[in-house]
């Protein structure tokens, strides 16, 4: 009896031990970077370092706010990332539809080739990309950015948006447009208040991708007032002596929208994770 | 489908049809044809309003995508600068040079050093961590928020917070070791002899969370009734994970290996970013970021577009074996 009540208790502590483990590496950098934006510059650079700054001032947001063009690019961040939601949502929605919906010749492969795409990553597209976007004309435009974020999102959220359709039963739709309603109507009545948890992974997937993209922005963007932040950001890093109170504020700031986004919808993010890896 | 909703059907996409036509050039043409061969068959219709509205997909895919890929491999095979207009058809002449610079074997092999140790340390540590996280305990739905947080972040700011933590002089990493006399001299993190270490340490800690939500959703679809039932036979925990877990796992791990494997390869952004200003970049030069200095530093677009495509073609490659090798998971998977 003992022996079992040992064991278990060891398991237990090993358990927490992990969880505490876990814990302490994801949260102690951001802890670090909040209590450095906080610091005037003396204590920044004291050693041995402080965990609580003993002196909070909010000069270093001051500075951000005023002295480099963080707010542009922070608007410029939002809208780019607003943007880039809606367009994969609307696009995704729809394909999505058609894929479990209709039927018609070729739609398996063009369900496989949508899935192929998946694989791409930015770098062996970004170049000649470029080379394209310069044709049309749209180079340093926030427009150039939403498409390019949109076509990188797809192959993903119509791959999680196909899965939670297959889940909402036709008879419900096909109910609905008995009692009159038109295809339209039992479509946004019926099966998107049901897929709304694949509704909102999808952006959530999307509005990440967006807010966290470097390599578009700074290949596609050459105006500084056009620059979204993680761009405008690392260009902070460009001056002589590291200003980096003024940096761990920034890094503060554009945590932040994030954290908020992330932390009201996760819920549906595991959910919609489970749909779309049970299904691959 | 049954007959009467696709009457109705009919009614509703003229509407519909129209406030789409713009969105999808070629649209209109299909869009006679379905109306006037629709009126008898209904099937048409289907067909025609499943193509239209997978249509705006498929176009960005196609040209945003497919489009640029099939280009580069064009381009390849040109003297191009990055900006100005002209170009020359050289053959496979970029190719040929890339087989003798030495820089390109370099970056190959980086490329793998970083892949390897970075993919094989977050599996690890993301089939733990799922592990852990799918037993019940105080304040779990916490801990599991807080752990994905790194994977969630903008890429710069994961490499400002490493920066930060690994400065030589100032660096919190530093001052510790020094502080519990574990080193006498401070390590120069950021430099050339531990920037490797540094970003393969960096980019886990930045991607293993993706592995901890896939397995760990993968986890929670597993049947409490097979460990009941190990638990009766008098299995212990490590022939429960071997012989229960791993089993219904395996599938999706597949998978996880497979996209973290070629994300891990292609990575661009943190091993850029890690290794700019640091002076030692030169040392984490991977075969993504020397693609883009090709294109970007050099203005050789040709070259770079080489890079790309031969980035490409080992990807295809490894993952053909990786499915011929795995045949058994790619069923489950």
């Amino acid at each position: 009896m003992n022996r079992w009540r040992v064991r278990y208790l060891s398991s237990r502590a090993l358990l927490y031990g992990g969880a505490l483990f876990l814990v302490l590496q994801a949260a102690f950098p951001f802890f670090w970077m909040v209590s450095t934006s906080f610091k005037p510059p003396r204590e920044i650079f004291a050693q041995p370092p402080a965990f609580i700054p003993q002196d909070p001032t909010l000069e270093n947001f001051q500075r951000l706010f005023t002295a480099t063009n963080f707010l542009i690019y922070f608007w410029n961040s939002l809208t780019v990332s607003g943007l880039a939601v809606l367009l994969t949502m609307a696009v995704s929605a729809a394909g999505a539809y058609s894929l479990t919906r209709y039927r018609y010749p070729g739609r398996e492969k063009i369900a496989g080739l949508i899935l192929c795409t998946y694989m791409f990553a930015p770098i062996m597209v970004v170049i000649p990309f470029f080379i394209l976007v310069k044709k049309i004309g749209i180079e340093n435009t926030h427009f150039a950015l939403v498409l390019a974020f949109t076509s990188f999102c797809l192959p993903f959220t119509l791959w999680l948006m196909r899965a939670f359709f297959q889940t909402i039963p036709i008879e419900l739709e096909e109910a609905a447009m008995v009692d009159g309603a038109g295809r339209l109507r039992a479509v946004i009545y019926v099966v998107l208040p049901l897929a709304l948890p694949g509704i909102i992974a999808t952006s959530i997937f999307t509005f990440i991708l967006a807010w966290n993209d470097y390599i578009f922005t700074r290949i596609l963007i050459s105006s500084d007032e056009l620059k979204t932040l993680p761009v405008g950001v690392q260009d902070l890093f460009h001056s002589a002596l590291i200003d980096w109170g003024l940096i761990m504020a920034a890094g503060m700031m554009i945590t932040i929208p994030a954290l908020i986004f992330f932390v009201t919808v996760q819920r549906y993010l595991i959910r919609g994770w489970g749909a779309g890896a049970v299904k691959g | 489908m049954p007959g009467p909703p696709d009457l109705r059907l009919q009614a509703v996409v003229p509407p519909e049809a129209s406030s789409q036509a713009g969105a999808a050039p070629g649209g209109m043409r299909l869009y006679s044809q379905a109306t006037r061969a629709g009126a008898t068959r209904p099937g048409r219709h289907q067909q025609f309003v499943g193509l239209l509205t997978i249509a705006p997909a498929l176009i960005l895919i196609l040209s945003l995508i497919l489009y640029p890929v099939a280009y580069s491999i064009w381009l390849s095979l040109l003297e191009k600068h990055s900006f100005f207009p002209q170009q020359r058809f050289i053959g496979l002449e970029n190719y040929v040079y890339l087989w003798g610079d030495e820089e390109f074997w370099t970056s190959l092999w980086l490329g793998v050093v970083y892949s390897f140790w970075t993919i094989l340390f977050q599996i690890l540590l993301g089939v733990a961590a799922a592990l852990i996280l799918n037993e019940s305990f105080v304040g779990r739905g916490l801990v599991r928020g807080i752990v994905l947080f790194p994977y969630m972040i903008p890429t710069i700011v994961a490499v400002i917070l490493w920066k930060w933590l690994l400065n030589d002089t100032y660096g919190v990493v530093n001052y510790w070791l020094l502080a519990l006399g574990i080193v006498r001299d401070p390590i120069s993190w950021l430099g050339t002899d531990e920037i490797m270490l540094s970003t393969i340490v960096m980019s886990i800690w930045q991607f293993f969370p993706f592995v901890l939500l896939s397995i760990l959703a993968r986890l929670q679809t597993i049947p409490e009734e097979l460990y009941e039932a190990a638990k009766v036979d008098g299995a212990s925990a490590l022939r429960r994970f071997t012989h229960v877990t791993l089993p219904q796992i395996r599938g999706i791990l597949f998978v996880v290996i497979l996209l973290r494997s070629i994300w891990m390869f292609t990575k661009f952004d943190t091993v850029w970013l890690m290794g700019e200003g640091a002076g030692a970049g030169r040392y984490i030069r991977t075969l993504p970021v020397y693609a883009y200095m090709r294109t970007l530093t050099y203005y050789q677009a040709g070259l770079g577009a080489a890079l790309a495509v031969i980035m490409f073609a080992i990807l295809i490659v490894s993952t053909v074996l990786y499915f011929g090798l795995f045949r058994e998971e790619a069923d489950i998977g």
